[in-house]
């Protein structure tokens, strides 16, 4: 009897449960949550940008933060999951298209080109590209990040070697003619290299060394295979194979591969326009100093330096589609981003970055000309799985075997890329 | 040969054993310890000597800056303090729960209990990760969103691995106690609390600290649940240091995470003595 | 009698509510999601028996679960060896035991992303501790986690790094075991081995078997350091790591669900299986 009593109410709790509250739905919000990955100080920072939008706002509406410190995307995904969606996010280039599609955001279209303050030709096209996905928009680019050359002017100069200018035009084969002059030579009682590739810089930098791509511009086509990536990959063969790059299992022994160049090991790294080197070389003993010195991207077989691009949006919850309160703040947000990271994606701000990070002035010639090229490949929702075989199959097989067959594997990559995209036309 | 006579005999030949054996247990400590020294020492080497060539064990210039930077980058000390808010009551409930359940497991038999018994060890089976969405979900519903509730509550029904290892303890109990207890007509209760417990205090005092342990280290749990920063654990401070778009402090890292292992090794050097209580069962036998 | 046997189910009873409550929804839930195609952001769509089919043709589960056997097989018998090794050790009550018990302890206290990271650096090829301590002997240390033929070696020695673990619940037995059988046994002239071996070992089959239904399912579910280190050729992709990629990384939480239940099913039978085994070798009073 007792035991039938107890079941019951352990029966009731749990229908309990089941029902549950639903989230009240409230059109007249004016509190938006907005989450992020920064943590630690860089949270300091955002805190601080999130603070004078509210001021500024002055109680139309206000935004609180959510930071995550760790596992952003499950965190992310789950409060999706839970109906419990934050209302602005930073969402990195590569999911964009996968969220969009998986009906997480809203479409922010109509009211980014209603938009009296920021409207897509406002923003450089390759690094808007990324918030855009089936003739849509989708969020806002707060940041770009793209590739430029950091190399050590003291260490080509101690080894005679001419630098190369803030706008040259070099090709990829002339870079490579620099490291072969300098990798092997002796410099400052180390084994010195050229440049160091570990996966970094990724491998659409190489793909469009030769002048191809990976999926084209209608992102259905997959484009791997052609002669052009061919060719660029052939470039990083040959950095391989002749040694010019420290090898793969070495570069984590100093930790991280800018470390190398840090430590000037490595002659010429491939390094975001964020990447602070400056401070770091502030902050170092007198005898381990050298001078920094900028060059573009090399142009590719295609006629153009073009340069990765990393960027990030601030996309908007799905439920929130068509509110104007909303994007409103969103766009107040994003516009005051761009006095914060460099380099803010919009036409016209290069002067922000000097005064974001004064350091980076001998740089600004480098990257205001870069900007243009700054581009992303076509991330499609497949992009995760077409990603992870190129890294595992390609990149890395290369990485540590230059006799690897990589011609056969960016057929076999695409046959499989193209298969996953036909299996999307067909759900 | 005499009790006495083969002690002694044994005595003489221990100690050369017992040398011996300090000598391997010293050496086996050095690899113990090994990167419980690195972390210490990179976390007092400045910014440029965390990394370099070849890796060098000592600080080239001992400095107490990470310590001071990872002060500043999270309030180590309040996170810790929620921690242990979260721990003892976690403790309090898994721990007393558990030894009941097990107790129950471990002598009575009732209808079913075998089967019952099988689905403890099966609820330990299914990975957390696909059962994490839909608990999330069902206490988001209950309106408990960014709150320990999620991570406390569920302990006073018992830890199926603390469960497991109480019915292991208890059964290796002999009989003999108890039935004296019984037929003298005790309740159960009575049985279980005056002599079960305090027989099995190193058994308790063990799953005690592994469920502060359970609590000082987990991530995942605290990080879905928690979303104020002033209600941080350990972890999730230890998790501001690095971060996808800013930079990997390792130097503040090793130092917080340092300070973060104090408490546990406090915590094991005091509970360590329990451990060494013997039971000295001299009177069952005759 | 049969009344008091009875009470047991009250004594369950927190238990068995907790089961109801908090479990039986999400295991429920699990169970439905693994028949559908679910992105977790989206919607669910019903697909049947179509995950597991898939799961069955997939290289990478293949793969994932062969890695994952293989360190259990190898791992699960040396952590339980040496971990006894070491708790008879430390258990007598010389000098300061009682420091040794804490070090040796030390590795289980540590969360698993702060040894990843230090392992990688002790594991490193070219300036990493073990190179270097073998430099010292003039042998050529392998890549470790860059050779796949070293990967699998380089878990090995952070599981037996980490074997203290169980030190506690070792200890906790061996006091138990009465002095009076030492005794015994050695007015019969037996040495250490044979004391070993006819006393300690048999007396501490409840917790060796404890430990081993453990250490079995901890195997099979490795993770956190696997996920940081991860492996060359893809010999650290563990279950577990395989099937957080999947549903977290690729957003197939339908799949990753069905690999979830695989590995649940395959630790279930190897656990009714050294169950079946426990009354052969577990001794009990």
């Amino acid at each position: 009897m007792k035991r039938s009593i107890i079941l019951w109410i352990v029966l009731l709790l749990v229908l309990g449960m089941l029902n549950g509250c639903s989230k009240k739905a409230n059109s007249n919000k004016n509190t938006f949550t907005f989450a992020t990955w920064a943590a630690g100080t860089e949270l300091e920072e955002f805190q601080a940008v999130i603070d004078k939008v509210n001021e500024e706002a002055a109680g139309e509406y206000k935004i609180n933060v959510l930071s995550i410190p760790s596992d952003y995307y499950v965190k992310i995904s789950t409060k999706i999951a839970a109906k419990n969606s934050p209302d602005f996010f930073w969402l990195t280039q590569e999911l964009i298209s996968k969220y969009a599609k998986m009906g997480a955001l809203a479409d922010i279209t109509e009211q980014f080109k209603k938009s009296n303050s920021l409207t897509p030709d406002m923003y450089y096209e390759g690094v808007l590209a990324s918030a855009e996905y089936n003739g849509s928009y989708w969020g806002l680019p707060w940041i770009a990040n793209p590739i430029i050359v950091f190399y050590n002017k003291t260490m080509f100069d101690a080894l005679g070697i001419e630098c190369p200018s803030a706008t040259d035009d070099w090709t990829w084969e002339e870079f490579i003619d620099i490291c072969r002059q300098i990798s092997g030579k002796e410099y400052r009682g180390n084994k010195v290299y050229g440049t160091i590739i570990d996966g970094w810089p990724n491998i659409e930098t190489f793909i469009w060394a030769g002048g191809g791509d990976i999926i084209a511009k209608d992102g259905e086509t997959v484009i791997l295979a052609s002669e052009e990536a061919k060719k660029g990959m052939s470039y990083l063969q040959t950095i391989v194979e002749e040694g010019l790059s420290p090898r793969y299992a070495e570069v984590a022994s100093l930790g991280d591969n800018n470390v190398w160049f840090e430590k000037q090991r490595v002659a010429m790294f491939f390094g975001g326009v964020q990447d602070n080197f400056e401070t770091k070389i502030d902050k170092m003993d007198e005898s381990e100093k050298f001078e920094i010195g900028y060059a573009p991207m090399p142009v590719c077989d295609d006629g153009s330096p073009w340069s990765f691009d990393w960027t990030a949006s601030t996309v908007m919850a799905k439920s929130l589609e068509g509110n104007d309160l909303a994007y409103k703040a969103l766009e107040a947000v994003t516009k005051a981003f761009f006095e914060w990271k460099i380099v803010p994606p919009v036409k016209g701000s290069l002067n922000n970055v000097i005064e974001i990070n004064p350091k980076k002035e001998a740089a600004m010639e480098t990257i205001a000309y870069i900007m243009d090229y700054a581009r992303s490949a076509n991330y499609i929702p497949e992009w995760s799985d077409i990603n992870d075989k190129l890294w595992y199959n390609l990149y890395v097989s290369l990485l540590n075997d230059a006799s690897f067959d990589y011609r056969s594997q960016m057929d076999e990559i695409q046959a499989y890329s193209q298969d996953l995209i036909s299996k999307r036309k067909s759900k | 040969m005499s009790l006495k006579k083969s002690k002694k005999l044994s005595k003489r030949m221990g100690r050369g054993r017992m040398i011996a054996l300090y000598v391997v247990l010293i050496l086996g400590s050095v690899m113990m310890l090994l990167p419980f020294i690195w972390m210490v020492s990179t976390s007092f080497k400045a910014e440029n000597d965390i990394f370099s060539i070849p890796i060098n064990w000592i600080p080239r210039k001992i400095t107490f800056d990470n310590y001071i930077k990872a002060l500043k980058v999270v309030p180590i000390a309040k996170n810790m303090l929620n921690t242990v808010f979260i721990a003892i009551p976690k403790i309090l409930g898994e721990v007393f729960v558990s030894a009941l359940v097990a107790f129950g497991f471990a002598r009575f038999e009732f209808k079913g209990r075998n089967f019952l018994f099988m689905i403890l060890l099966a609820t330990m089976m299914l990975p957390y990760e696909v059962t994490m969405i839909p608990t999330f979900m069902i206490w988001s519903n209950l309106g408990f969103s960014d709150s320990y509730v999620p991570l406390v509550l569920p302990a006073f029904c018992g830890s199926a691995s603390f469960i497991f290892f109480m019915r292991m303890y208890f059964e290796t109990i002999p009989k003999d106690y108890e039935e004296a207890a019984w037929l003298d007509g005790a309740k159960n209760l009575k049985v279980f609390y005056m002599i079960f417990i305090p027989m099995a205090k190193p058994a308790l005092v063990t799953i005690s600290l592994w469920s502060f342990m359970g609590t000082w280290n987990d991530l995942l749990g605290q990080l879905i649940y928690i979303d104020s920063q002033h209600k941080y654990t350990v972890q999730l401070a230890l998790a501001s240091f690095s971060s996808m778009t800013g930079e990997t402090l390792w130097g503040p890292l090793m130092a917080a995470s340092c300070m973060a292992l104090i408490p546990i090794i406090a915590l094991l050097l005091y509970a360590q003595k329990y451990f060494m209580e013997g039971i000295k069962l001299g009177g069952i036998k005759g | 009698m049969k009344k008091r046997q009875r009470a047991g189910f009250y004594f369950i009873l927190p238990w068995l509510i907790g089961l109801i409550v908090f479990t039986a929804f999400p295991m429920l839930a699990a169970a439905y999601i693994s028949l559908t195609d679910w992105d977790i952001v989206g919607n669910a769509k019903f697909v049947g028996l179509d995950n597991f089919k898939y799961v069955f043709r997939s290289e990478d589960f293949i793969k994932s679960l062969w890695v994952t056997v293989r360190y259990a097989v190898l791992a699960v018998p040396l952590i339980i060896a040496t971990s006894l090794t070491m708790a008879v050790m430390v258990s007598k009550n010389y000098k300061g035991m009682r420091i040794f018990r804490v070090i040796y302890y030390m590795p289980a206290i540590v969360s698993g992303v702060a040894v990843a990271i230090v392992f990688k650096w002790i594991l490193d090829p070219s300036y990493g501790l073990i190179n270097g301590v073998l430099a010292f002997f003039h042998i050529k240390g392998p890549d470790w986690l860059y050779d796949p033929n070293w990967v699998l070696p380089s878990y090995l020695i952070m599981a037996i790094w980490g074997a203290g673990g169980s030190l506690l619940t070792y200890l906790a037995a061996l006091k138990d075991i009465p002095q009076d059988l030492y005794d015994a046994a050695m007015i019969d002239g037996a040495n250490t081995w044979k004391k070993v071996k006819y006393i300690t070992i048999p007396l501490m089959t409840p917790i060796i078997f404890y430990n081993l239904v453990l250490g079995i399912i901890a195997a099979f579910r490795k993770f956190t350091d696997a996920y940081v280190l991860g492996g060359a050729g893809k010999e650290g992709n563990f279950y577990m790591v395989y099937l957080y990629e999947e549903a977290f990384g690729h957003y197939r939480m339908g799949y990753a669900t069905a690999l979830a239940w695989i590995l649940f099913v395959i630790i279930l039978l190897l656990t009714i299986l050294v169950n079946w085994t426990k009354k052969y070798w577990v001794y009990s009073e």
